[in-house]
């Protein structure tokens, strides 16, 4: 199951042509010239290398936040949050200290911090870790909002949290995504805890039988994962937006998102560099499709999902197929 | 694995040269081009996004020129779009919809000093040569629905009309010192005493404190309720469809920004407009007749940017509420017709006398409404409108 070189070439290249295929005959049946979507579609979304990268910084974040935890076996859709309380928190450190450093540590430690609380319940309280994932990221949603709104409005421009001082922000934030990416490739790959992750994640029962606790594998992925999460939060807030606005614009659905680029990057770290890259030019050139062709917003978000999705079932559906047949062999 | 990544990594560079494989240009520059860049989840609000196509879609009939649509996924990409839109330098005028934009065009705007910006409905407070920013005068509209909702109240047997405001913000103080003003004008004219009572919720995103607020200003006999709080007013119109359809008594709902009578015909006899479509097109205008000139505008009564909406905004935003799937069991020419009859039911002759009257007034620019510019100062002007000093709340002008 580790030899994916060709195979995996093969799987990608051929999910691309499906869906540019598809795509192609919704765009049809929809009326619009597909070569003129396309081309605006690629042209605008990959033209500007400042704000793909700027946009690609979170996600990729997000994509690890989801992936470290998936190789474990455990599905973190709890990103999203992870990504608020890192915001939240690095922006009010910043606005606090007036300096980065701290703020992009403590941000990071609260995704850590909130990935850990999930994954301690399912692991001490056998609380599923999908429903109180979903239930924190809407207690952290309306607790952000209520205070950017209530307690942290900047007064001059009330529709939005303080600013991040002068200060600290940041540049070459996407830098940082990578260089996270990439140490997270290694600890995967080339530490013990790395594979002990791997193992847990492939045979919890393996695990055990060579002498090393799964569950505890369980809470460092998520710690590992929540830690990404509230990193790119940090990064958000730090180097991109500066700010907060009361309707959360900013950093609502980066998370969910993030689960998309897990996938599409094969819930690789070095794949998901790749992916958060390929997706933020697809969300940027989405818009500009339509300003360019009139058509409506919904139109590239069609599209983009229907790419998505050619591109990320087959490895979604091979790792289903082996959580069942896993199941089948334990019983 | 490892080698996995690296085989992922080469169709990554794939991809990317792909993308980058197909660019090519398209330009060319003799109409006066637009583009209009919507809030955060753009049209299909029924409110200020559909407005704003509105306005734009009419200056493209009636001025001729080329309009453009964009609506951006989050507050992050506003900063990006805006800076590339004004490097293409494709557009004569970018048209920025909603409060969201403001921070975003204040960082952009010194950068590209030969395009033009306009803002609609917020300011970044500084006054720049490439940048417009439209507000509305709301106390003028808020003055003729305060006369509007005394007379309706009155009709329904009670004396008392109220208000769910959103957040205690410079926005609603305006519309809180208009509606009163009308209401104590209402009286000076009729002699008929009337109560109003002004209730902010703190929020303009919460339906179910909407429906509470509602529910306790009509428990004090309110008759007719102003909605000034976005999503949180449409709870308070729910409150009032209950209270009235089961049978505790007769009130009303006044909407506000959009025509909102469509939401429930019956019970919504009126709304306050706040004619974003009047921005939008005005600064087009602007442009094409080359009269630009960058600052600070306000949209009033006399401009056609706040006032009523007349039966014919009352369809359009039904047929609007009818594509978007939320117009049930009813057509837009049911709507018109319920609105019409109620109107002619619940605000008599005399009232729209008063109401003309008054708008001649604000028109003529025989009255010019305050602008609070501190809380103190908002408070005192109340204060001395409740004890039925009318005045107090002018700049300009006297009324008796």
């Amino acid at each position: 199951m580790l030899s994916v070189d060709r195979e995996s070439i093969l799987e990608v290249l051929m999910s691309l042509i499906i869906a540019f295929a598809v795509g192609t005959v919704v765009l049809v049946v929809l009326g619009y010239d597909p070569i003129r979507v396309y081309s605006i579609l690629f042209k605008y979304g990959y033209g500007n290398t400042d704000y793909l990268l700027k946009k690609s910084t979170p996600l990729l974040l997000t994509g690890l936040a989801f992936s470290v935890p998936a190789i474990a076996g455990v599905f973190n859709i709890g990103g999203e949050s992870q990504l608020y309380v890192g915001a939240i928190t690095a922006l009010l450190v910043a606005h606090y200290t007036g300096s980065a450093i701290p703020a992009v540590i403590i941000g990071t430690a609260a995704g850590a911090l909130l990935g850990l609380t999930i994954a301690a319940l399912r692991v001490y309280r056998n609380i599923n870790e999908v429903i109180t994932a979903i239930m924190l990221n809407w207690t952290f949603f309306y607790f952000i909002a209520y205070l950017v709104s209530a307690k942290y409005a900047n007064p001059k421009v009330p529709h939005e949290s303080v600013p991040v001082p002068p200060g600290a922000r940041i540049g070459g934030i996407f830098f940082i995504a990578v260089l996270t990416a990439l140490t997270y490739y290694y600890v995967l790959h080339f530490t013990e805890i790395g594979y002990k992750m791997r193992v847990s994640g492939v045979s919890p029962q393996s695990a055990r039988y060579a002498g090393f606790s799964p569950e505890k594998m369980v809470l460092t992925s998520m710690l590992l994962g929540g830690a990404a999460a509230g990193l790119g939060g940090a990064l958000l807030v730090l180097g991109a937006t500066y700010t907060i606005d009361t309707t959360l614009s900013a950093i609502y659905g980066i998370g969910f998102t993030g689960i998309g680029i897990g996938l599409l990057g094969r819930n690789n770290p070095v794949g998901i560099i790749f992916s958060s890259l390929f997706m933020s030019g697809l969300i940027i050139g989405g818009q500009w499709v339509e300003l360019k062709t009139g058509a409506p917003p919904e139109l590239a978000d069609t599209l983009i999902g229907v790419i998505v999705i050619a591109l990320a079932v087959p490895y979604a559906y091979r790792l289903l197929m082996k959580k069942v047949g896993q199941r089948g062999s334990a019983a | 694995m490892r080698k996995g990544g690296i085989a992922l990594a080469l169709i990554g560079l794939v991809v990317m040269a792909m993308a980058s494989g197909c660019i090519g240009g398209e330009s060319e520059k003799e109409k006066v081009k637009v583009a209009v860049l919507f809030d955060v989840g753009g049209r299909g609000d029924l409110s200020f996004n559909d407005m704003a196509y509105l306005g734009a879609e009419r200056a493209k009939e009636e001025l001729g020129v080329e309009v453009e649509y964009m609506t951006p996924k989050s507050s992050e990409d506003m900063v990006p779009l805006l800076k590339q839109l004004a490097e293409s330098k494709e557009y004569d005028l970018l048209v920025l919809i909603g409060f969201l934009w403001t921070t975003p065009l204040d960082q952009v705007a010194d950068q590209y000093p030969d395009q033009k910006f306009v803002l609609i409905d917020s300011t970044t407070g500084k006054t720049r040569e490439n940048e417009l920013d439209i507000l509305f005068r709301e106390q003028e509209a808020a003055a003729l629905i305060g006369v509007i909702a005394s007379g309706m109240a009155y009709e329904l047997g009670g004396d008392t009309i109220g208000a769910v405001a959103g957040m205690d913000i410079p926005p609603l103080w305006k519309f809180h010192i208009g509606y009163l003003f009308g209401a104590k004008y209402f009286e000076m004219k009729t002699g008929k005493p009337v109560k109003m009572i002004w209730q902010y919720t703190g929020t303009f995103g919460d339906t179910q404190v909407g429906y509470n607020t509602g529910m306790q200003l009509l428990q004090q006999n309110v008759k007719v309720i102003y909605g000034l709080a976005g999503l949180t007013h449409v709870g308070m119109f729910d409150a009032v469809i209950d209270w009235n359809e089961q049978g505790k008594g007769q009130a009303f709902a006044v909407g506000q920004d959009a025509s909102q009578e469509w939401y429930a015909p019956k019970y919504i006899p009126i709304s306050g407009s706040k004619r974003v479509d009047t921005a939008v097109y005005d600064a087009i205008k602007m442009v094409v007749d080359g009269n630009w000139k960058g600052g600070i505008m306000t949209l009033g009564l006399k401009e056609n940017g706040v006032g009523y909406w007349d039966l014919d905004g009352v369809r359009q935003f039904a047929e609007f509420a009818k594509e978007a799937g939320k117009l049930k069991d009813m057509t837009p020419d049911d709507v018109v017709n319920i609105v019409k009859e109620q109107r002619e039911k619940y605000i008599k002759p005399e009232v729209w006398e008063i109401v003309k009257e008054l708008e001649t007034k604000i028109k003529n620019g025989e009255i010019v409404f305050k602008t609070p510019q501190s809380h103190d100062e908002y408070e005192q002007i109340i204060n001395e409108l409740q004890k039925g000093n009318l005045n107090a709340a002018l700049e300009k002008g006297s009324v008796s």
